[in-house]
């Protein structure tokens, strides 16, 4: 008996330990209940790295967070996810299209030298990409260069069709019979680029010397340029850079993650000591948009390896808290259907049973809250189906219960022999649940691995609420004889003459 | 082949305490029936890879294919004007999205687009886009549309690298938890044992499967990682159903030892039949709640744990021990 009341207050104890943790810490809700963006972004290996080490899962990560407290994004959160992505959640983010864009780049920014003798070919593949840009421009009404007002463009001819299919085929090109416009270009600036790129010498000097970057509205006020500051090293660097080339009528490429964003060529003065001072700006024609992007990004630091964004998941708010509402009804619902089952066709152990899985479902919500678990829909479906679970180890001992009263035994002896004869089935359930999960959680991903853990949790309580909490409460209520009637157990009809 | 049980002396007949029915009498009956929905569900899993408009076993749906899904819904005063799934196809092939660089432009002629709610809102199947494409796409449907409501939009973008990763996962994870088991069960009980759960499972498994494939050759149904997620609830829960009968077996082995097992078996179902159905309809219930007020992200979920789940309850009750003795005499 004493041992019973130690029990149940074992329980009662634990219940409202978990009542405050909730009331305290409440549950970690998914994007897809409150609403918000989430990103899932890959790292790919590069190079001469073939996998992705947990070190450069690290590494990565530590500069997409730099870049993310640069964006200033309230309550983001950055996990890693199996050996080589990451999720991101921006909840209240309606327009993750900025924040794919800044974390998507590897921002890997490069300094080079144009090569001698190439002068004239660049001249002509610059001139190309000017005119593919500008007609790129006229057509997207938002993109860059018109919002920035380039400084009315010295007459800039526009490519017309012919010309450019005669560039594509210059460059050696071929695009698929019926393309766009836009696409044809796109690809004609693809191959530019490479050229261009192709003209520049080695990368002298790279974004891991710089030690700041800002942006100011350029000389005209209608671009942002880009403002760089290196540290000695990197000065040192910059400046015999730009003394190299200095009035020779070389350019010096600025490369950003291989695409060039800005040819500048450097004035005739600077040929005795180069730019000296440590600071330079990337004149890209900016808008105030980007050029903040770009300043986040080299802030951040280049990432080690490149990342790939492999989903994009946006819900809005009046949908996730429909979800909430929805997922609330159906648990609810779902739950009341088990308890009036239960009570119906087990009496007086129904009601304990009932008991028992309240708790269940308390204690299951302290743990989500503890871990801490974040709760999402398919989380909530998983959670509801676990409490149907946990009701079939009450189930298998009330049965047993019942066949040990059908054979004549007295009551507390049927629930005695009940509890121990069901253990080895309920035993052998969980175990066999058990080991599929701890499968799932080491070789599943994401949503299969979120899942193993909720039904792992919901299996390692259940053995306990089931085996403990049912026990003792049902072995509490038989200390009140009143409560001693085997017909709150069982049909008369059912029970050997003797009994009844 | 499948001969009756030995003749017994009638006392111990009459010992048997057998208070529905005994499983054996009606395994033909069981097998046959088990046979031909296997049958059923290969032929659809065989259907659906020939249809060339799927070409593989199961309609995979955005999770597995990858590309972009876009709900938005309408702002409309009472009822929403109408509109065309033709008029919104031609818009999407009029529009042209900011580029991303070094990619060509995808193309959305090919866009599946759906109007539900009576109009209210709209469903798109889209290539993969990129997250500033999509905002730009749903902007530029504000013509067609009209205004519509923002907080109730849901952008889903999935790179078809990730869908193939998470089926391979879960194919893996799958198979070791059936090793991991199956070793479980040999060493409690015997070899004869684990494989009869893991046909069980199989069979389970291969008819939810069988149905989404009829549903997705019939009603355009797909399956989705939610889907991956039911199939190994389904296999988990099979198997735990199975071990609890296996659990009384191995019990009335010990209690009726001079029973041959086919009696032994029957004594265990009938005894064990009540429960068997109980946790069955204990976990089918809330599932049921799910199904009717989960919402229609749920509904096909709830769908497939149930009818794995009900056919898990009948491999476990009409397969698995009726098997038993027929491969435990060889």
């Amino acid at each position: 008996m004493a041992r019973q009341q130690g029990w149940v207050a074992f329980i009662l104890v634990l219940a409202i330990a978990s009542g405050v943790l909730l009331a305290t810490y409440g549950l970690q809700l998914g994007l897809d209940l409150r609403g918000g963006s989430q990103l899932t972004l890959q790292v790919m290996p590069a190079g001469a790295i073939l996998k992705v080490e947990s070190e450069q899962l690290e590494a990565v990560k530590e500069v997409l967070e730099r870049r993310i407290n640069g964006l200033g994004v309230a309550e983001s959160t950055l996990q890693t996810i199996g050996t080589d992505q990451l999720i991101l959640q921006l909840p209240g983010e309606q327009n993750p299209g900025r924040a794919a864009k800044v974390l998507g780049s590897t921002a890997l920014l490069e300094f080079k030298a144009q090569k001698p003798g190439t002068e004239k070919e660049m001249q002509g593949l610059l001139q190309l990409k000017r005119q593919a840009e500008a007609v790129l421009a006229a057509k997207q009404p938002k993109t860059t260069s018109t919002e920035s007002g380039l400084p009315p463009p010295p007459p800039k001819p526009q490519l017309a069709p012919e010309d450019l299919a005669k560039s594509l085929r210059a460059l050696g090109l071929s695009v698929p019979e019926g393309s766009s416009e836009t696409d044809q270009i796109e690809v004609l600036l693809a191959e530019v680029n490479r050229r261009v790129v192709a003209l520049y010498g080695p990368t002298l000097l790279s974004g891991k010397d710089l030690t700041s970057a800002g942006r100011q509205q350029n000389a005209t006020g209608n671009a942002w340029d880009v403002t760089l500051g290196f540290n000695r090293e990197g000065g040192e660097k910059f400046a015999s850079l730009t003394q190299a080339i200095a009035g020779t009528g070389r350019l010096l490429g600025i490369v950003l993650d291989g695409r060039s964003i800005s040819e500048a060529s450097v004035g005739a003065e600077f040929k005795a000591a180069g730019i000296a001072g440590g600071a330079a700006s990337i004149t890209g024609n900016f808008t105030a948009d980007e050029a903040r992007d770009l300043e986040v990004q080299l802030r951040g630091g280049s990432l080690p390896l490149p990342v790939k964004i492999v989903e994009v998941r946006t819900i809005g708010p009046s949908l996730g808290a429909e979800n909430i509402r929805t997922s609330l009804l159906a648990a609810l619902s779902g739950l009341v259907l088990v308890g009036v089952f239960m009570v119906l066709v087990y009496r007086l152990p129904g009601v304990v049973s009932v008991l028992a899985l309240s708790l269940y479902a308390l204690y299951n919500l302290a743990v989500y809250s503890l871990i801490p678990v974040t709760l999402t829909l398919p989380g909530i479906a998983g959670f509801i189906l676990s409490v149907g679970m946990a009701v079939d180890a009450n189930v298998l001992i009330f049965e047993r219960v019942k066949e040990e009263l059908r054979s004549g035994n007295t009551l507390i002896r049927s629930i005695d022999t009940g509890f121990a004869r069901a253990f080895s089935s309920i035993f052998d359930g969980h175990i066999t649940g058990l080991i599929s999960c701890t499968a799932l959680f080491f070789l599943g991903t994401g949503l299969v691995k979120g899942f193993a853990v909720t039904l792992a949790i919901g299996l390692l309580l259940s053995l306990f609420t089931a085996l403990t909490c049912t026990r003792s409460l049902l072995r509490l209520l038989m200390s009140y004889p009143a409560l001693r009637r085997p017909t709150y157990f069982l049909p008369a009809a059912q029970l050997p003459a003797s009994a009844a | 082949m499948l001969s009756s049980p030995a003749p017994v002396p009638a006392p111990i007949l009459a010992a048997i305490p057998i208070r529905y029915m005994r499983i054996s009498r009606h395994r033909r009956l069981a097998w046959i029936a088990s046979a031909i929905a296997c049958g059923l569900s290969l032929l659809g899993l065989a259907l659906c890879w020939l249809n060339p408009a799927i070409a593989s076993p199961l309609k995979p749906g955005l999770d597995f294919t990858g590309g972009t899904q876009i709900q938005v819904e309408r702002r409309c005063q009472n009822a929403c004007a109408e509109l065309s799934v033709s008029q919104l196809q031609q818009r999407l092939g009029d529009l042209s999205l900011p580029p991303v660089p070094g990619e060509t432009s995808p193309n959305l002629s090919s866009s599946a687009v759906q109007v539900l709610d009576g109009g209210r809102s709209l469903l798109l199947r889209l290539p993969a886009l990129s997250a500033d494409q999509s905002t730009a796409l749903i902007e530029e449907l504000t013509p067609v549309t009209g205004p519509l409501k923002t907080s109730a939009t849901s952008i889903n973008t999935i790179g078809p690298t990730l869908g193939s990763r998470l089926l391979q996962g879960s194919i893996v994870s799958l198979l070791v938890s059936f090793a991991a088991i199956a070793v479980y069960i040999s060493f409690m009980y015997n070899g004869v044992f684990a494989f009869l759960a893991l046909l069980c499972l199989a069979h389970d498994v291969l008819i939810t499967c069988g149905v989404f494939a009829w549903l997705g050759l019939l009603q355009g149904i797909e399956v989705d990682s939610l889907f991956a997620v039911s199939l190994i609830t389904v296999a988990g829960y099979s198997v735990t159903d199975t071990v609890v009968i296996y659990d009384r077996i191995r019990e009335q082995r010990k209690l009726l030892a001079d029973l041959p097992l086919i009696d032994q078996v029957d004594v265990a179902v009938d005894a064990t039949l009540t429960r068997s159905l109980y946790t069955s309809l204990t976990t089918l219930l809330p599932l049921f709640g799910l199904l009717f007020f989960g919402g229609s992200s749920l509904f096909w979920f709830a769908v497939a744990l149930i009818i794995g789940i009900a056919v898990g309850s009948w491999s476990s009750i009409g397969l698995a021990p009726t098997l038993l003795p027929v491969l435990s005499r060889r």
